[in-house]
């Protein structure tokens, strides 16, 4: 990935991460939005639609949906639809429950979408303890639907440190059940902020995934864990926050942000109801902080053209600074490891 | 069976950017960033054309260098060959 032409500024984003809703039947633990109830005024099917062909005149090539649970919309696949008449590739984030072979059968009559279902553990107990009872075999149920179909479908888990020994035995369910895994960064926002104590995987356990993922080409991370990558993995994802250069996030409101993961008024960059997805992202001030924004306190790291600082959100979230560098990036599990040896000897 | 053609892989997608032409493959997802200019407008990708053919207008020196380009983007997947008819 050359930074070079990205730090010229892209005329639109490579992907938009839609949060179409944060009405959802689930109230899982680390829910990055807090989804459960829907927001005060979203935004209508009209609005919706309008917003599809901004994003399609724009050039966006990809949308990836997300919530909440976007098939709690009634007109989520209508949605759907105005995004693939305009040849928009999507990817919809879903905790499963609401896929029926109808919905499945449905949805493959396209090629351009793609499903992944949030399983956070590979047995029930462990999933169904951050995601709620009964939740891992409907889930399950819905990948093995998708698997014999068309549709490219991966199980997607937040790596937490209750489920972080299990990850390669996701690894095998997933491929048991003919569908790749996914594995995400689990960041302190939502309802993952008011448990990240609870839920963080140690430095240790990022240290151990870190090496298997290394081992792993075949895994996705939905590039959520440069600030950990290998050598091994260059050239598979991003080696740079992407936010507010190839990528934002749209709210269920209609609010633009730099990510999914900052949806706050302190970045909120502007709204579809007020200004233009193009006038946002061409002129927003909170873009533009992203796009200037340099972690110079990680500069000298030996690991810098790899991750260029890490993931600004969760700086924010926990040093409640954005240049401050990723707190959890590798070379700070190993020292973190390293103080708390030498703390005990 | 015709003689074989090229086109834009359905997994990806092509847009004109300052510097030339950004390409998407959703497969990985990957981008490739390509300082074509102007030389080639995206929606030469739109339909099938023959190995050899490029937009009108090209000097000796542009076709050379496109041709090169074009069987970089075939030999990563972005385009794919298919029948002319």
């Amino acid at each position: 990935m050359s930074n070079r032409f990205v730090e010229q500024g892209l005329r639109s984003p490579v992907n938009l991460t839609w949060e179409v809703s944060l009405l959802c039947n689930l109230r899982c633990s680390h829910c990055l939005s807090a989804s459960g109830e829907a927001a005060k005024d979203e935004l209508t099917t009209a609005e919706a639609l309008a917003l599809v062909e901004e994003v399609h005149q724009a050039g966006v090539f990809q949308i990836n949906f997300g919530g909440g649970e976007p098939f709690m919309r009634p007109d989520f696949e209508q949605i759907l639809d105005a995004c693939h008449e305009r040849g928009i590739m999507t990817c919809i984030s879903t905790n499963g429950t609401l896929l029926d072979a109808a919905r499945v059968a449905r949805l493959s009559q396209t090629r351009l979408v793609a499903i992944q279902v949030s399983l956070d553990g590979a047995t029930s107990s462990t999933c169904d303890a951050v995601r709620g009872q009964g939740v891992f075999a409907r889930a399950t149920e819905a990948v093995k639907l998708l698997a014999a179909s068309s549709i490219p479908t991966s199980i997607n888990t937040v790596l937490t440190t209750h489920n972080a020994s299990e990850i390669p035995a996701m690894y095998e369910l997933a491929q048991s059940l003919g569908v790749s895994l996914r594995v995400s960064r689990f960041r302190p926002s939502g309802r993952g902020a008011d448990n990240w104590e609870d839920l963080r995987p140690t430095p240790s356990q990022l240290l151990e995934f870190s090496d298997w993922l290394a081992k792993s080409g075949d895994v996705r991370t939905g590039d959520s864990f440069f600030s950990l990558t290998s050598q091994e993995r260059q050239g598979l994802g991003l080696n740079l926050c992407g936010a507010a250069k190839l990528t934002c996030c749209v709210g269920p409101t209609g609010n633009m942000y730099p990510c999914a993961f900052l949806q706050t008024d302190r970045f909120l960059a502007g709204s579809l109801r007020d200004k233009s997805f193009q006038q946002i992202w061409d002129s927003s001030e909170i873009y533009e902080s992203f796009r200037s924004l340099r972690i110079h306190s990680c500069e000298e790291c030996t690991r810098f053209d790899q991750c260029h600082g890490g993931c600004p959100a969760v700086a924010w979230h926990l040093k409640n600074d954005l240049s401050g560098g990723d707190p959890e990036c590798l070379e700070r599990c190993v020292t973190s490891i390293a103080d708390a040896a030498k703390a005990a000897a | 069976m015709g003689a074989a053609g090229i086109k834009l892989h359905p997994a990806c997608r092509v847009r004109q950017e300052g510097f030339g032409l950004l390409f998407y493959d959703s497969r990985g997802p990957r981008l490739l960033f390509a300082e074509t200019g102007s030389l080639l407008p995206p929606d030469f990708f739109a339909e099938t054309r023959s190995r050899d053919e490029l937009p009108p207008g090209l000097n000796a020196r542009q076709e050379e260098v496109l041709r090169n380009f074009m069987t970089k983007l075939l030999e990563r997947g972005f385009l794919r060959e298919q029948p002319l008819c």
